[in-house]
């Protein structure tokens, strides 16, 4: 008796183990976005002193007046007033970035992962002593640059050679004679990954702000003695308006704050889904935990009633059992989370090749804060029912083995019903999109027909897995497991709804993403009538004009024989609509006749004229149109990067198509308003009988100067489209894997607690000639009905889910066409029937392994 | 079937629990055969080894010292795919409780270790066996339908079905009423008798005892006695003997 107490004691630590495993998971990513957040914050506003060592005060441009168009120069005059008392050095600033150097081995442009490429001007020693001269000299004259060391290194160059270099701005490649190499103070090589080029200071002005003589702003090294605050005061009045004086301090702090604001954001998407499915999942998990504790401690808890203990003392000893497991676990997640959280930080830097100097770990409030908030809540939320379900158990249990049948699952079945059928009709209202309430609407019915179908499972329970087990159930081993499977549709169902969870988020996004692929593969190979396409990839911002290639280059593939028609795409998303900034609009502008533009995308006219595209004129395509309320004739105030705001007229609307949506196209001219003056996309059209391949070879030789341009066919089109989708995906399997980590360590639960009530069956079972092999079968059947059974309630309700939301996406002329990815969700089953295999393992062993006659001897 | 010969026997029995200090020796060179188409029963008080010598002889437990064997194959030394063999072959067990698997019908319970092993039901036989039990319109009820009675006739039509060497039936009446008692004795009684089945049982009921064809008394972890055609008073008698401390009765050593 004492033995099987204690057995039953230990085999309930592991469960709560399992329970406190959920909310390490959960809580482990939530502080672990923190902790990441924190600690690369930490690590670049080091890298910001570091830049800005020595220097007293900065001088840059106000806000107000880089907003629009180009930014104000300091001239050199204004520079040397700087030079007030206390002032030990004065330095113009002349940089830009987008400085792009050649690799002198195979011609291709040097890029980097998201850090600057930057080019400055010198006229010698750096003042500040930030830079220094490692080998060679510094430019003295047009035509002479120095580099970073690391920048050497990725260019494969030395001194002496002819680098070439592309210049923005002039947005052409030159070559330049390299004179020295350069290294940071410290001996570094680069500051965080970012690639130097340093001309002479006249050349650089000339090609950076189109004329010499003028400076982007300042920089002043103070005297000893002379605080920062003071330099500050004595040199802001001698300022023109539009610059403006902060302390080095200052300074730092303002670029680590706009750091933090991204990479905040980085880890609130990156990390987010994680921590809410790791929850989501772990409450399930944590409810079958405590219910099975409760049950097996039935005896107990009777005993306790029989005694004189109220209910609310019993649910309260459960309770208290659970804050134990959200304390235990929460602490535990914390750790997890600040160990991941220090990986991420390592991870991340070495991956995008980020060289980020070391600040340590940094654990803020908040994440320990959020960690025990969160697991605590979750675990208490969790176990509520089971503990109510505690205080219910008669006295009279204490004394004999009394029957408590399964209630009968009729309630539970209609509360699901009733959950499930207006969620649906609620997923329904929401994509139709009436009014306002377009994504509560949705989001309340997703969670609705989620939560039905959760409780509607212990009904499918006989049907669907019985189902899945007639397919699995080889032998009578396997029948046995079937059979064990549906002995409690309860307690398999709630398994089943963990990984339920997990497969309707990847379901549902999978057929999203199918659809989205088909889509794009139809319209470009349908609409698009464009042989060769040059593109610019955009790999850290959205398009403004500053990235691509230059309209020159589009003439000379003019020229090229074998081109019939080709057009440069100039597109911006920097602009303001009505006074308001834009949102989700793209504007476009072409270099040819709109007739032209018309037949190479296949435009189909809806209103208006689409013949001819004037000065302040636009058209755009009929959801815009509608979604903004524009009609043919109105006048719409647009302001681009530069030149103010002006009234165009829309002249005209062609049909959506899920390549041409959300688009305005302006005439020719609107591109000198544009940030830059580069075209981001090419399309060429070849003549009857040309050779495509040759054609495309000589394309790209003249787009070869133009960092992140690249030349392709259609294919190559789809392909960029498809990325980013492709990126998505696999974000969304790794989330997949988690939730399926989770709800195995639900399945493990499950079956380690069915075997320990089983005991005695299964000694009668190997008594009656069932072998080690057998019982494993069985353990391991029953295991993966669950998984299959959990699996395809989540693929039945993700799809769904993902064809409802590509039904809407299409209503909105997104998508054009709804496909299910057969294939993965057929992949996803065999990864669940995997997943049951691997969670029985354990407990398979152990069933396995289980003496006989302990098994059949009762005490 | 070879009424004379002997379904299973065992040599010089010893089995041992733990060691130094708490060591319980719970049977101590045990000679013993079992008679092919016999009803054996074994008696004795609690703690006399009765069951530990059960379990040994079924394969159940393993044994500190001496040999075991059912038929003529060797049970002692056997490794876990042997003992599974045996099980699926040569034994079949009825115990006092917990003797069906809930999820099936009592048919599927009664072919269950055919099932297991992979043979089919000699179909008139299965009938036999049915007909016996009388449970015949019961075949499809679960366990939980049926009455404690019926549920170890269920059990005993599952041990018989596959005609095996041996039934080692655990206190097979314990938990029954006396009439739904004395039924499952008349059955397994009719089963050796009509059709010649060996059959092993331990009991601390004389009345159950005295369906048996030889009554074997363990005291202490050895056989003091046996008894041919018993009858429950003789049988009574006999263990009031014993219920009495070891020591009172000296031993009388096992027949050889």
């Amino acid at each position: 008796m004492l033995r099987a107490s204690l057995r039953g004691l230990l085999s309930r630590k592991l469960r709560l183990t399992l329970a406190v495993v959920a909310i390490v998971l959960g809580t482990g990513f939530l502080s672990g976005a923190f902790v990441l957040t924190d600690t690369l914050g930490a690590r670049f506003s080091k890298l910001f002193e570091s830049i800005n060592q020595n220097v007293a005060v900065q001088i840059t441009p106000t806000d107000e007046s880089t907003e629009d168009g180009e930014p104000p120069r300091l001239t050199q005059q204004q520079v040397e007033r700087l030079r007030v008392d206390g002032a030990a050095a004065v330095q113009g600033d002349v940089s830009a970035e987008g400085v792009v150097p050649f690799d002198m081995r195979d011609g291709d442009p040097v890029t980097t992962s998201g850090t600057p490429q930057i080019g400055g001007g010198v006229t010698g020693d750096d003042p500040f002593s930030l830079v220094g001269v490692a080998e060679g000299r510094w430019p003295t004259r047009a035509g002479e640059v120095a580099i970073s060391r690391f920048t050497a290194e990725q260019a494969h160059a030395a001194v002496g050679d002819r680098l070439k270099i592309y210049l923005p701005r002039v947005n052409e490649a030159r070559e330049f004679s390299l004179v020295g190499v350069v290294t940071y103070s410290g001996d570094r090589d680069s500051l965080a990954g970012e690639t130097l080029v340093l001309f002479q200071e006249a050349e650089a002005q000339q090609i950076f702000y189109g004329r010499t003589g003028v400076y982007s702003g300042a920089f002043v090294a103070a005297d000893e003695g002379v605080s920062p605050e003071q330099l500050r005061d004595r040199v802001a009045p001698l300022l023109p308006a539009e610059f403006e004086a902060m302390t080095g301090e200052e300074a730092n702090e303002e670029q680590a704050n706009a750091v933090n604001e991204g990479l905040s954001q980085l880890s609130t998407y990156f990390f987010g889904p994680f921590a809410i499915v790791a929850v989501l999942v772990g409450i399930f998990l944590i409810f079958n935990t405590f219910n099975i504790v409760v049950a097996q401690r039935a005896r107990e808890l009777a005993l306790m009633r029989a005694m004189g203990a109220s209910w609310t003392q019993v649910a309260g000893s459960v309770l208290v059992e659970a804050v134990l497991v959200g304390v235990v676990g929460a602490t535990l997640g914390l750790l997890a989370g600040i160990g991941l959280g220090y990986a991420g930080s390592a991870l991340l830097t070495g991956l995008l090749g980020v060289d980020l100097p070391g600040a340590g770990l940094t654990v803020g409030v908040l994440p320990v804060v959020l960690a025990y908030t969160v697991g605590i809540l979750v675990t208490v939320f969790s176990a509520f029912v089971p503990a109510v379900k505690a205080s219910s158990v008669p006295p009279l249990a204490a004394m004999r083995e009394v029957a408590r049948p399964d209630k009968p699952l009729r309630t539970l079945s209609i509360v699901g019903a009733a959950l499930a059928v207006p969620g649906v009709a609620l997923v329904g209202l929401g994509l139709t999109g009436v009014g306002d309430l377009t994504l509560p609407a949705l989001l309340l019915g997703v969670g609705m027909v989620f939560l039905g179908v959760a409780l509607l499972s212990p009904l499918l329970t006989r049907p669907l897995a019985g189902l899945i087990g007639r397919l699995v159930g080889w032998g009578t081993s396997g029948k046995l497991g079937v059979r064990n499977a549906l002995r409690n549709p309860r307690r398999t169902a709630v398994t089943a709804a963990a990984l339920m969870i997990g497969v309707t988020l990847v379901s549902a996004a999978s057929v999203v993403g199918a659809s989205f692929k088909t889509t794009i593969d139809q319209e470009v190979n349908s609409s698009i009538g464009a042989d060769v396409i040059v593109q610019t990839n955009q790999t850290q911002a959205a398009p403004t004009g500053e990235t691509g290639f230059s309209a020159a280059a589009m003439q000379e593939v003019r020229e090229v024989s074998g081109v019939e028609r080709a057009l440069s795409l100039f597109v911006t998303v920097d602009a303001e609509i009505e006074g308001r900034a834009n949102q989700s609009l793209g504007f476009g502008a072409l270099d040819q006749d709109f007739p032209v533009v018309r037949d190479m995308f296949g435009m189909t006219p809806v209103e208006g004229d689409l013949s001819a595209l004037g000065e302040g004129e636009f058209v755009t395509d009929e959801n815009t149109a509608d979604g903004r309320g524009w009609e043919v004739g109105d006048q719409v105030a647009i302001a681009l990067s530069k030149g103010g705001e002006r009234q165009y007229r829309l002249v005209g609307t062609f049909e959506s198509t899920p390549i041409l949506t959300g688009t305005v196209f302006l005439p020719p001219s609107a591109v000198q308003n544009f940030a830059g003056p580069l075209a981001s996309q090419g399309y060429v059209d070849l003549a009857e009988g040309a050779d495509a391949a040759a054609v495309t070879a000589r394309v790209e030789q003249i787009m070869s100067d133009f960092p992140l341009v690249t030349v392709g066919d259609r294919s190559s089109l789809v392909e960029q489209f498809n990325s980013f989708v492709d990126i998505a995906l696999a974000i969304v399997v790794v989330l997949l894997g988690l939730a399926i980590l989770v709800a195995l360590l639900g399945i493990l639960n499950t079956l380690l607690l069915s075997i320990y009530e089983r005991t005695r069956e299964l000694g009668m079972l190997r008594a009656v000639g069932l072998s080690r092999f057998g019982v494993m079968r069985m353990v391991g059947t029953e295991s993966v009905v669950m998984a299959v059974f959990g699996c395809l309630l989540g693929i039945a309700v993700g799809v769904g889910l993902g064809a409802a939301l590509s039904a809407a996406l299409i209503d909105i002329d997104f998508l054009s066409t709804i496909s299910v990815p057969w294939l993965s969700l057929a992949g996803f089953v065999l990864l669940a029937a995997l997943a049951g295999v691997a969670a029985a393992l354990w407990p398979a062993w152990r069933a396995a392994r289980l003496n006989v006659l302990d098994a059949i001897a009762y005490e | 079937m070879d009424a004379t010969g002997v379904a299973a026997r065992a040599a010089d029995l010893w089995k041992v629990y733990g060691s130094g200090e708490a060591q319980v020796v719970a049977l101590r060179g045990v000679n013993v055969e079992l008679e092919r188409g016999h009803f054996t029963a074994i008696m004795g008080p609690s703690g006399s080894g009765k069951s530990t010598l059960m379990h040994c002889l079924a394969g159940l437990d393993s044994v500190t010292r001496g040999q075991v064997y059912i038929g003529d194959t060797q049970v002692t030394g056997l490794g876990d795919r042997g003992l599974t063999k045996l099980r699926r072959d040569k034994v079949g067990f009825v115990f006092q409780q917990f003797n069906l698997l809930p999820t099936l019908t009592a048919a599927e319970n009664i072919l269950l270790p055919l099932s297991i092993a992979g043979r089919k039901p000699d179909q008139q036989w299965y009938d036999t066996v049915i007909d016996t039990v009388n449970l015949r319109d019961r075949l499809g009820h679960r366990p939980t339908q049926l009455s404690g009675g019926q549920q170890q006739r269920v059990a005993c039509a599952r041990a018989l079905v596959a005609r095996p060497e041996v039934v080692f039936a655990d206190e097979p009446t314990g938990n029954l009423d006396s009439r739904s008692g004395a039924e499952v004795l008349s059955f397994l009684a009719r089963s050796v008798r009509e059709y010649g089945q060996t059959i092993v049982m331990v009991t601390h009921d004389p009345n159950a005892a005295s369906h048996a064809d030889r009554v074997i008394f363990l005291a202490d972890g050895q056989i003091v006695d046996e008894m041919r055609d018993p009858t429950a008073e003789a049988v009574l008698d006999r263990l009031k003997g014993l219920d009495t401390p070891a020591a009172a009765v000296p031993p009388v050593g096992s027949e050889r």
